[in-house]
Formats: structure tokens, C-alpha cells, sequence
């Protein structure tokens, strides 16, 4: 399938699931399921850092119409664009990435994505639940969501890619 | 000149993330006070539509509870009015004669969309201005009070609900008469503390909170809670009250807003109050 449509769909597809499902699940314990960050993580390498901060901020800003949380959605993804191509230059294989290739967790192997996509989610969510308190009295607080939803997300994540990814159609 | 162009040059994508960045929490910090547009929120239009259909399917979930509270409301409704009543002498009851006025009127509305888990939650209503919403309307439900009108199109409406922190709705313990202000300190979505209760007051456990009916937005004595636990405040001669909802947020969906008909004079009238000088 072209990059572009497979994009455009994952792009409606990550909102749409975030927004109707995943927003409307409680857990309890402050743990909040997100997944939208995957986009980011799966953009194509060669994606330049302007046009990944202009999708993050897009697909956040959407979230956030659509949840009644003003922009708290797109600034923290923009932290997570931002930050990708330095982590991804961190955790770069060998001989460099293959542009061809979707960087996701069956091309890239297990390692490389908890490496990288653990520090990416991990820094979404912190900034996330900071902004949203706004108070560092209860630091604990923001931690323990954090270190509670970081975990499931990651998890989250790793059952969709396993659910709609094969080795043969993301090349 | 060019040394600055060669600045934009060199540090363009930092730049760029800045300009995004302070954008978003511009956005965030400014809807989060006082929203100026509706259009980013679940008021407008698209999203709100989207949300409409999203309720159709997830409406039916909690059917059977939601019938029998409006069972339990229609019953206790019946029960008051005059033909539920043995007339002892006729033509002696009419309520709606000069003496009585009617001073609040309810609209009802259904919640289509709604969080419990964040820090300001809002519910977004399937009604909106065309109906005579307006911001700063009350909601609430048979079970208790449920929060302000805060962004109203034209069909939709989001409601800060009980939920935020500085919710800031008028109560008042029913029995001692002790009254404060309602906030939420964004953990429990069962329950609510109440701010600025003076500690050389005893407060009973148990004893019912309603709303104290100032400023026209609720009338008087609907449901909040019940008072659960009193603890000191550090530092100040103050209570921290925590209040178990009567009303659990999480399955909320048939609200009544209360349009106030008397509005203007009670604002016009509380205007002659002289101000105090700011310190």
C-alpha cells in the first residue's frame, strides 16, 4: 500500500480509538491507556523533523478537540516528535536505517523498540500528566500515574503492531 | 544580518518546536480559565456530531439502572402533584396564582460524551444556545448537582462538572447551615471536598450537603452529597470536608439545566452592593 494512504488511515484510525474507546476506559489508580503516540514511532525515517512536529501537532490538537483538554494532547506529543530523531540516532542499527523499511517493533526486533519507543512514551507521559496537575505537591502523585500507565500503553501498543502488522506487507 | 539568518538557520527546528510548543500550551492554559471559541472543543460541530453517534451505541449500556431512577424520579413527582392529592375543600389549592412565581424552569439534556479520570473533566451536553443554554447555567441530575454550563454552541454545550478543581458551586450543610465552596482534588471521581469551613464549628458525619442557592445559578437544596470524614487543615482554622457524591458520574446521562427566570433582577440588585476596596 502507498505510504501516504497508509498514513492518512493510521492517522484516523489512532484518533479514532483513542478518542471513542480508549479515552472512555477506566481503570482506576490514575492509569490512562494511550496509543496515539505509535504514529509518531511509525512515520517513515526519512521524515523531516518539521513535518513530524506539524503531524504530532495535528493529531494532538485533534485529540484534543475532541476530549475537552485544550492542547494538553498536542504539546506532549510534540515532545515526543521532537525528541524521536535524537533517540532514533541513539539507537540507530549498524549500517544506519533502511528507508524503505517501517520502523516498527518486527522490522526493528524487540530491543530497539523498548529502547526507543519505551523513552519516547515514557517522556509523553510524564510531560502529560505534569502539565495536567500543574502542581508539584503531589509529585508522587503524577508518578504513580506514570509508572502505572507507561507499562500498559507500552503493551497496548506492542498487541497492535503483533494484531495488523506482518513481516511481508511493511515493506 | 546574516549571522542572525545564520541563527534562524542553525537553530530552525528548535524554533519551529518552540513556536508549536508555546502554541499548544497557549491553547491550554487560556481554554483551561476561559474558552473564547468553541471550535476546538467537544462543542463544535464535527466533533460533536461524532460523539452523538458514539452515544447512540454506548446509551443502552447502563438502560435498566437508568430507568429505574427515572422510575424512582416519576414516582416521587406523581406523589406531588395536586390530583395524587385528597381535596378536602374544593377550589382551594392553585399554586400558580400571584403569590407564587415561578422562579426556576428545567430543561432536560442528555450527556453525550464525559471523563472521570482526568484533572478538569468535562461532559459535553446534546444541547446547546438554540435551546436557550447559556454559560454559567447549572446542571444537574435527580441524583445531585452535576456542575456549570462553561461553552455553548449551537447545538452542543460542555459543562465543567463536579469533577474540576475549582468547580467553586455555592453549598452548604443542610442541618448546621455551615456553608463553603465545592472543589475536587482530581483523585476520587466518588468524592468532592468542601473549602472554608471554620473549624470551631462541630460537623456531623453523615449530615446531607446540598447547594445553597446564591447567585442563581441552582436553587436551593439540590442533593451534593454527604459529609464522610472532617479532618484539620494545616496552618488554618479550617476543616478539610470530604463529601461522598450522592451522584456517581460515571454512569450520569438525563441532566436538567436550570434556567433561572429571574435572573437579571437578582444581578441587578446585587450590584447596588457597594464594592470593597481591593487591598
Amino acid at each position: 500500500m502507498n505510504q501516504l494512504v497508509k498514513n492518512i488511515l493510521r492517522f484516523v484510525f489512532l484518533l479514532l480509538v483513542q478518542v471513542l474507546v480508549l479515552n472512555q476506559i477506566e481503570i482506576g489508580f490514575g492509569i490512562q491507556l494511550m496509543i496515539y503516540p505509535l504514529f509518531i514511532l511509525l512515520l517513515p525515517v526519512d521524515t523531516s523533523i518539521s513535518g513530524l512536529l506539524l503531524l504530532a501537532f495535528l493529531l494532538g490538537i485533534s485529540i484534543d478537540a475532541m476530549s475537552n483538554t485544550y492542547g494538553l494532547h498536542a504539546s506532549s506529543l510534540l515532545m515526543v516528535a521532537y525528541f524521536r530523531p535524537i533517540i532514533f540516532k541513539l539507537f540507530a542499527p549498524r549500517d544506519g536505517y533502511d528507508p524503505l523499511l517501517e520502523t516498527n517493533l518486527i522490522t526493528m526486533g524487540y530491543k530497539w523498540f523498548i529502547n526507543t519507543f519505551g523513552i519516547l512514551l515514557l517522556m509523553h507521559h510524564l510531560w502529560f500528566f505534569m502539565l495536567e496537575m500543574f502542581t508539584l505537591n503531589e509529585f508522587a502523585f503524577i508518578l504513580q500515574k506514570t509508572a502505572l500507565s507507561v507499562p500498559l500503553s507500552f503493551l497496548l501498543c506492542m498487541l497492535v503492531q503483533y494484531l495488523f502488522m506482518n513481516k511481508s506487507s511493511s515493506k | 544580518m546574516r549571522n542572525f539568518l545564520a541563527f534562524l538557520q542553525r537553530f530552525r527546528v528548535l524554533l519551529f518546536f518552540a513556536f508549536l510548543q508555546g502554541l499548544a500550551l497557549t491553547l491550554y492554559f487560556t481554554f483551561l480559565q476561559f474558552p473564547r471559541v468553541q471550535y476546538l472543543t467537544t462543542a463544535s460541530a464535527v466533533t460533536g456530531s461524532i460523539l452523538e453517534v458514539r452515544n447512540d451505541v454506548t446509551k443502552h449500556f447502563n438502560l435498566s439502572k437508568n430507568n429505574q431512577d427515572l422510575q424512582k424520579e416519576n414516582i416521587a413527582l406523581r406523589d406531588s402533584i395536586p390530583s395524587s392529592f385528597i381535596r378536602l375543600e374544593n377550589g382551594l389549592v392553585k399554586i400558580d396564582d400571584t403569590l407564587h412565581r415561578q422562579q426556576y424552569s428545567y430543561i432536560p439534556a442528555t450527556v453525550i460524551n464525559s471523563t472521570h479520570h482526568k484533572r478538569n473533566n468535562y461532559f459535553t451536553l446534546n444541547i446547546g444556545s438554540e435551546q436557550g443554554i447559556k454559560r454559567g447555567m447549572g446542571v444537574f441530575s435527580e441524583k445531585g448537582v452535576v456542575g456549570v454550563i462553561h461553552n455553548v454552541s449551537k447545538h452542543y454545550a460542555v459543562v465543567k462538572s463536579c469533577l474540576t478543581e475549582n468547580i467553586n458551586i455555592d453549598i452548604v450543610i443542610e442541618k448546621s447551615g455551615q456553608f463553603g465552596l465545592l472543589k475536587w482534588n482530581g483523585k476520587d471521581p466518588r468524592r468532592g471536598t468542601m473549602w472554608g469551613v471554620s473549624n470551631d464549628t462541630k460537623v456531623d458525619k453523615w449530615s446531607r450537603v446540598v447547594t445553597r442557592g446564591g447567585g442563581g445559578i441552582f436553587p436551593r437544596g439540590i442533593s451534593v452529597g454527604k459529609v464522610e470524614k472532617t479532618e484539620a487543615v494545616e496552618g488554618k482554622p479550617l476543616w478539610d470536608v470530604t463529601i461522598l457524591y450522592s451522584e456517581d458520574y460515571r454512569s450520569l446521562q438525563r441532566v436538567y439545566i436550570v434556567k433561572h427566570l429571574l435572573k437579571k433582577e437578582l444581578e441587578d440588585l446585587q450590584e447596588l452592593i457597594p464594592q470593597e476596596k481591593e487591598e
